[in-house]
């Protein structure tokens, strides 16, 4: 009885081009809204996972592996799959609803949270976020 | 050397990561005495299913199971033994994350059918309000 759906969950879309992608809950609408009648949350999540990183690769290389390309998506919860995961990392100022309207807002809202993932990825936390699911 | 080359993601820290445990194998066929213990609590269990039926609130159906989860508001979730081992483990998961009992109902989908009171069949089950039933106090954390 207690809620889950909640910002910062780690979960995995299910459907649509970006299944089996993981992603991060940044709002969550339960009650859905009059364009949206049904529970959705707003995610950003992992379009391209890091590539995996040796130690012999040098510095240049380690740069260019460690990119993440993310996207931005209002996600029904129905093709959601929560996980025990959370990843806390505040995404509430660069993601906005309203960066879905037009298309340069929505890049700017990926360019943003590129940077705080990519950020988070090379601290070494949260490496199962930034791993890719195996199916 | 940078932080993220040759670790596992085992140690990142998990916030229900000791409560979740992978299900176990089912137990060996129960002895004649066993069984007729397990017997009466079976037929209790469809006592206090049916005064559920009758005074509280329920939903049936996986979607459904999934749905009052998501919402929290599925106070116990009650599941056939031949649901398919996958769908099993996603609701248990699903009622992990919330924190709700679940329960292995002894009996098939046609067998909770019947305990419901339809005529069709029902793999799963979620009970919103228990009415005047005490199913939800005699018989949570079953897993």
């Amino acid at each position: 009885m207690v809620k889950f759906l909640k910002p910062n969950k780690a979960v995995i879309v299910l459907q649509g081009r970006y299944a089996g992608r993981k992603a991060v809950i940044v709002k969550s609408f339960d009650e859905g809204t009059r364009d949206r009648p049904y529970g959705h949350c707003l995610v950003a999540g992992i379009k391209k996972y890091p590539s995996k990183v040796i130690r012999k690769d040098s510095a240049k290389k380690t740069a260019k592996k460690s990119r993440v390309k993310c996207f931005v998506k209002l996600v029904n919860y129905q093709h959601l799959m929560p996980t025990r995961y959370t990843l806390d990392v505040d995404l509430k100022d660069a993601v906005a609803v309203d960066a879905l309207q037009t298309k340069d807002k929505k890049v700017a809202a990926c360019k943003a949270t590129k940077e705080r993932f990519e950020e988070r990825f090379k601290t070494g936390k949260n490496r199962w976020f930034f791993t890719k699911l195996r199916f | 050397m940078p932080a993220f080359i040759g670790h596992s993601w085992q140690d990142d820290d998990l916030s229900l990561a000791s409560s979740y445990s992978i299900p176990k194998p089912p137990h060996p066929p129960t002895t004649m005495v066993a069984a007729k213990k397990t017997k009466k609590t079976h037929e209790s269990i469809n006592n206090r299913l049916a005064l559920v039926m009758k005074s509280g609130k329920y939903t049936l159906g996986y979607k459904t199971v999934l749905k009052s989860l998501r919402n929290s508001k599925g106070k116990l979730i009650i599941i056939a033994n031949n649901c398919p081992p996958l769908r099993k483990s996603e609701i248990e998961y699903y009622a992990m994350l919330c924190k709700v009992g679940v329960h292995h109902y002894n009996g098939n989908n046609v067998d909770l059918g019947t305990a419901c009171g339809k005529y069709f069949r029902v793999c799963c089950l979620s009970i919103i309000e228990p009415g005047d039933s005490d199913i939800i106090k005699s018989m949570p954390g079953d897993h």
